[in-house]
């Protein structure tokens, strides 16, 4: 029997430069990445998290009101949480919570070097609907945002929280999902038809559609694909640059999830997905068990709360299955399982999430 | 258990004949909206729908029970539909709906999508008496909204155009729609919720929507439980770590008791489901919907549905 390597979030933060942490709403992925981020910079790493959606209480007692570019230096706090669970913080952790939408505005800016052409793309209404909607862009928006933090060369970690999704797969699919509108055979096609039977052919269609949706939106929509299509270079080596970076050694990939068997399934698709886009998958960060909850030891104790009990032992019980089932999930990899325990209050302070950081551990 | 303005408030709203049920992921929205649909199901021919399931059948309609239908509405199936309706010759909507840029061009008009998806749920209207909507999670579910919204201004004439006004009609009536707001008792799905009101009272300013919290932790006989009794602040408690259970569920009221004072003080009436306790016997199919029959019986016991 070969002796197995216990997975620690220290070995995990060793082998990779990047952690990507990916998972379903409501599961606590923004608390984790700063808590992965936070053990980075305890082990002397200079540190940035890209996060994306922090409770409120919390951005604001890490003194990140604002969204924007610019990342904010929370190593000062961390050094004092640090005295308080009793580790030394000889690293640095910056944060950054990018605003997408000029991130895109930017983002297209930057692909043109007309200013006019630009212009017309965001001045248009479907780029607004586009900017704020549609799914994908948010996705793509912190790829990009990943890609010009590891150009910068400021910094030896980085953690990139995802956006809030459906869907743990959403983020993987924002590359693909972008790239349909760069079809630079249909742009053409639409903009330039080359011979007279595709015209005729394309000008019935849209004409058709112009019936169902209203001259004033084919319009916009015509003008819209016309700027895309005058961008679709510069965007698609832009997309190369960003793929090329998720598929090498320094970025892996984190799911993050809830104590429930029914994620398993979830895990196998992630895993599956991951292998398809040849990216890695670094772990698996199950998040709020309740597993370390001693119950009452004598008969006497705590019968006040017998329904709360009860329910907290039907958890145990489910969080047992679910580890199993998620180890199994795992197969071979099934160190690469983490768990941080369940706090009795929400995380809004520096130190609180630095106690979060040092629970991280790997599954006994 | 919440006041009895806030039950007549929330057995007003779940009486319409279409209900939308929204929220921050992992609220329990699906549980909740299926559990709504199975008590209306008792009376009525409820169709309760969910959008872009990956884990469900696509565009399937699935017979639950004699009265109770389910419905996993996917966007590209919903377009060809509605293409279909409204060109009438299907040898004709084939070769639309598959031409590939017709394709292109329906995923390139951003906000087309979240258009046909509400738009088959209107549609379904009139083949059901009651129609309850798992809807995405937050932002996905405000882009629904907002792209009618976005339609009915932005691109006059043309069908779609009348569609997303008569959609916008029919949703904005009290009569006919009512908006549900489902919460946990903890700080960010709280705090997420009232945002999510805002937006749809802007968009919707007659109907406002009714709000109730899932999943509260039960007190125990020695909690105080009056509503006056300002809750303790947690974050005076010297540590957010317990290795004991009984502390943990000690705290765990106090907490949600603190946390709901960001619905308290914006004064939100709201009705209460309690935590049930999860089954894992049996296959997990089935001690899912023991869990929906479980929290039906609370929605009519405690009078909402």
């Amino acid at each position: 029997m070969s002796a197995r390597k216990n997975l620690s979030i220290e070995a995990l933060l060793k082998k990779r430069r990047i952690l990507i942490t990916c998972g379903t709403g409501g599961v606590g992925k923004t608390t984790l990445s700063a808590a992965v981020a936070m053990r980075a910079a305890m082990m002397g790493k200079k540190t940035v998290v890209v996060t994306i959606d922090p409770a409120k209480r919390l951005s604001t007692s890490l003194g990140l009101d604002s969204l924007g570019d610019h990342p904010t230096d929370i190593t000062p706090l961390l050094k004092k949480a640090g005295q308080k669970v009793g580790k030394e913080v000889p690293g640095t952790l910056e944060a950054i919570i990018p605003d997408t939408r000029q991130t895109l505005e930017r983002f297209f800016v930057g692909l043109t070097t007309h200013p006019t052409l630009a212009q017309r793309l965001v001045n248009n209404p479907l780029f607004q609907i586009f900017a704020k909607e549609f799914s994908g862009t948010n996705e793509y928006m912190a790829m990009q945002k990943l890609l010009t933090l590891v150009e910068s060369g400021k910094y030896d970690c980085i953690i990139l929280d995802t956006p809030p999704s459906r869907n743990t797969l959403d983020f993987l699919g924002a590359p693909k999902l972008l790239s349909q509108f760069f079809d630079a055979q249909l742009i053409h096609w639409l903009i330039t038809p080359s011979n007279r039977i595709v015209a005729a052919g394309m000008k019935k269609a849209i004409s058709m559609l112009e019936r169902l949706t209203g001259a004033g939106f084919m319009g916009h929509l015509l003008d819209f694909v016309g700027a895309l299509f005058e961008v679709r270079e510069a965007f698609t080596s832009n997309m190369k640059r960003i793929i090329d970076l998720m598929e090498s050694e320094q970025v892996g990939f984190v799911m993050v999830t809830g104590p429930n068997p029914d994620s398993a399934a979830e895990l196998g698709h992630f895993r599956q997905t991951l292998r398809e886009h040849r990216f890695r998958f670094d772990g698996l960060l199950v998040n709020r068990t309740l597993q370390h909850l001693e119950p009452p030891t004598s008969g006497t104790e705590g019968t006040e709360m017998t329904a709360g009990i009860e329910i907290l032992r039907a958890l145990q019980a489910r969080e047992k299955l679910a580890i199993e089932k998620l180890s199994q999930t795992l197969g071979a990899e099934r160190d690469e399982l983490l768990t941080a325990p369940e706090l009795v209050r929400d995380v809004h302070s520096v130190e609180d999430l630095a106690y979060v950081a040092m629970a991280l551990e790997a599954h006994a | 258990m919440g006041t009895r303005l806030a039950c007549e408030t929330l057995a007003q709203t779940l009486k319409r004949p279409i209900i939308f049920v929204s929220g921050k992921g992992g609220v329990g929205k699906t549980a909740v909206s299926q559990a709504i649909a199975l008590s209306h199901s008792r009376r009525k021919k409820t169709l309760w729908i969910g959008f872009e399931d990956p884990l469900r059948p696509a565009g399937e309609t699935q017979k639950i029970s004699r009265s109770l239908f389910h419905m996993n509405c996917v966007a590209d199936l919903a377009f060809e539909e509605y293409v279909g309706m409204k060109i009438k010759i299907p040898g004709l909507t084939r070769l639309f709906t598959q031409n590939k840029l017709i394709q292109f061009l329906a995923k390139a008009g951003p906000g087309i999508h979240e258009l046909v998806l509400l738009g088959k749920l209107w549609h379904e209207r009139h083949n059901y008496d009651q129609i309850v909507a798992d809807m995405p999670s937050t932002g996905y579910g405000l882009a629904m909204f907002q792209s009618i919204e976005n339609w009915s201004t932005m691109f006059r004439g043309g069908p779609l155009f009348k569609d997303a006004e008569g959609m916008l009609a029919t949703f904005a009536d009290p009569a006919t729609t009512g908006q549900l707001i489902v919460s946990l008792p903890e700080e960010m799905p709280l705090q997420e919720s009232l945002e999510l009101d805002q937006f749809l009272s802007r968009i919707f300013p007659e109907n406002r929507a009714s709000f109730v919290v899932n999943r509260r932790f039960p007190a125990g006989d020695t909690c105080d439980t009056s509503p006056e009794k300002a809750p303790e602040n947690p974050d005076t408690w010297p540590s957010p770590v317990t290795s004991s259970m009984l502390e943990y569920a000690r705290k765990r009221y106090q907490l949600e008791k603190f946390n709901l004072r960001i619905w308290n003080d914006a004064a939100i009436q709201f009705g209460e489901l309690p935590f049930v306790a999860p089954i894992t016997s049996g296959r997990p199919e089935a001690s899912a919907n023991a869990l929906v029959g479980i929290l039906a019986e609370h929605l009519q016991q405690r009078g909402y549905v």
